[in-house]
């Protein structure tokens, strides 16, 4: 399952913007291969991430993740949703799974993403 | 977990099976099995609520028979087979001199002079060499060509005594038996390393796929793989061979003591009383954080800056919605209520260490 409206990192992170802020959340393949996600450490908002770097990270049953910026910019909102239930990210990891929010810094970052074509071609 | 062979992985009796439910499959101690079908979590779940189905057919299966097996069993383990009833089951180990864990077992007392010898798939070549040295008229058969069925879970005896000829609601916690399962000549204990009434299935590889169809037509009974096995025995504080047991350490220090008698006529023994008479170094304790972000096998422990030990296993617990997991401890750092952070490569996790079990809820010994 690859929603043809999100861009996409190599990492497996996608990244739905809207105006100068996107929503970041892991990829449908990500959740499967990382099985039942336990844990979702929540970045703080107002952190400042630069393109690929860890804004915070994830604990499945197996093992422990790193979730990459997909772009530049300041972490706005959180999801307060998968903290109370990480299994959000499994059952709706477009949707209710989302992680945060950022501000964007520099929109011209998104060219270096994955159109979902190029995504799917990684997998 | 033990290091798997290099050659490739073995298939159980039942790898058909896996596959078609959608098993993840991994190697495991040299043998192909399921981590996992849909979910770890929800695999967790269902045995501690209805009944799940393990293929344990990776472990050893030793019989041992003749008139002096009792006698000369005693020696060779920690189990007391003189003593043992017939139709009985004990937990105990194989020792080095040392008082080291060369691994950990069942012995089941099948008849006076027949015993089944359960083990470790990973240690099992090794167990056969060991036990072959310490015995002498009494005859070791591996018993190869018969694979293992672990029917675990409060529903399991409703879900399983239909198909088995014996009374299944007279056999006692770790009883024992031969009996005719779905038809079929095998072995039927109740035992098991999830804390929930169950019980293992021994029966000839040709004999077990058909048991497995049978039992999967309940929809209370579904499959579960080795990671819900490693939580629902986490949950327990049961210990995992290669994490809380090892040459290195002896069961004394695992908080296993009261499955040895130190002054037993086995190999080992004379170590473990010298270990029972001084003060102990370490010592295995339960961890609980009240969060539920995991810690892990070789996360460090830490108390008043300093590290102490480190985690042998750890996970989240379903059961608790908490991290939990185990690890030795100096011994001034054991006693229940003592607080500890555990150090992972992202976090730092307050716990306290906690009686065994982490889950107390469990079926296993439930009266019939």
């Amino acid at each position: 399952m690859i929603p043809e409206n999100l861009k996409y990192t190599k990492e497996h992170e996608w990244i739905r913007v809207e105006g100068d802020v996107g929503v970041v959340g892991i990829t449908d393949h990500a959740q499967e291969a990382l099985g039942d996600v336990v844990f979702v450490e929540l970045p703080s908002p107002g952190k400042k991430v630069a393109q690929g770097e860890e804004a915070c990270s994830i604990e499945s049953s197996k093992a422990a993740s790193s979730i990459y910026a997909p772009a530049g910019g300041t972490v706005k909102d959180v999801n307060e949703d998968v903290t109370a239930d990480p299994s959000l990210v499994n059952s709706d990891p477009y949707g209710k799974g989302w992680i945060y929010t950022l501000e964007l810094s520099d929109p011209a970052e998104l060219g270096n993403l994955l159109t979902p074509e190029q995504y799917k071609e990684l997998l | 977990m033990p290091e798997s062979e290099s050659s490739s992985p073995r298939a159980t009796p039942l790898q058909e099976k896996h596959v078609a439910a959608g098993g993840r499959m991994v190697d495991f101690a040299g043998w192909l099995l399921p981590i996992q079908y849909e979910s770890m979590l929800g695999e967790h779940r269902h045995c501690r609520e209805a009944t799940s189905l393990f293929d344990t057919s990776h472990m050893g299966q030793f019989l041992i028979a003749g008139p002096t097996a009792a006698e000369e069993l005693s020696r060779a383990l920690t189990q007391n087979a003189e003593i043992l009833p017939v139709g009985r089951g004990k937990y105990g180990f194989l020792l080095n001199d040392a008082g080291g864990v060369i691994d950990d077992t069942i012995l089941f007392r099948l008849g006076r002079d027949e015993f089944l010898f359960v083990v470790n798939a990973g240690p099992a070549d090794g167990d056969a060499d060991v036990m072959r040295q310490r015995l002498s008229k009494a005859k070791l058969t591996i018993q190869g060509g018969w694979g293992k069925l672990d029917v675990q879970g409060p529903t399991s005896r409703a879900a399983l005594a239909p198909l088995v000829e014996a009374d299944l609601g007279a056999l006692p916690y770790f009883g024992c038996c031969r009996t005719r399962i779905h038809g079929r000549r095998g072995i039927v204990a109740r035992s098991g390393y999830t804390g929930e009434l169950g019980y293992e299935v021994f029966l000839p590889a040709e004999d077990l796929p058909a048991l497995w169809d049978e039992l999967v037509k309940n929809p209370d009974v579904k499959p579960a793989g080795l990671g819900a096995r490693d939580s629902l025995r986490l949950e327990m504080a049961y210990p995992l061979y290669g994490h809380e047991l090892s040459l290195q350490i002896n069961p004394i220090e695992a908080d296993l003591g009261r499955y040895v008698d130190p002054f037993g006529p086995y190999v080992g023994a004379e170590a473990l009383r010298k270990v029972a008479q001084a003060c102990l170094t370490r010592k295995l304790a339960a961890l609980k954080s009240s969060q539920r972000r995991p810690f892990r096998t070789h996360d460090k422990i830490v108390a008043e800056g300093k590290e102490i030990g480190e985690i042998s296993s750890g996970a989240f617990s379903p059961s608790l919605e908490a991290a939990v997991g185990m690890g030795f401890l100096p011994a001034g750092f054991a006693d229940i209520s003592t607080e500890l952070i555990v150090k992972t490569a992202r976090a730092e996790i307050p716990v306290t260490v906690v009686e065994k079990p982490f889950y107390k809820n469990g079926t296993c010994r439930k009266k019939q």
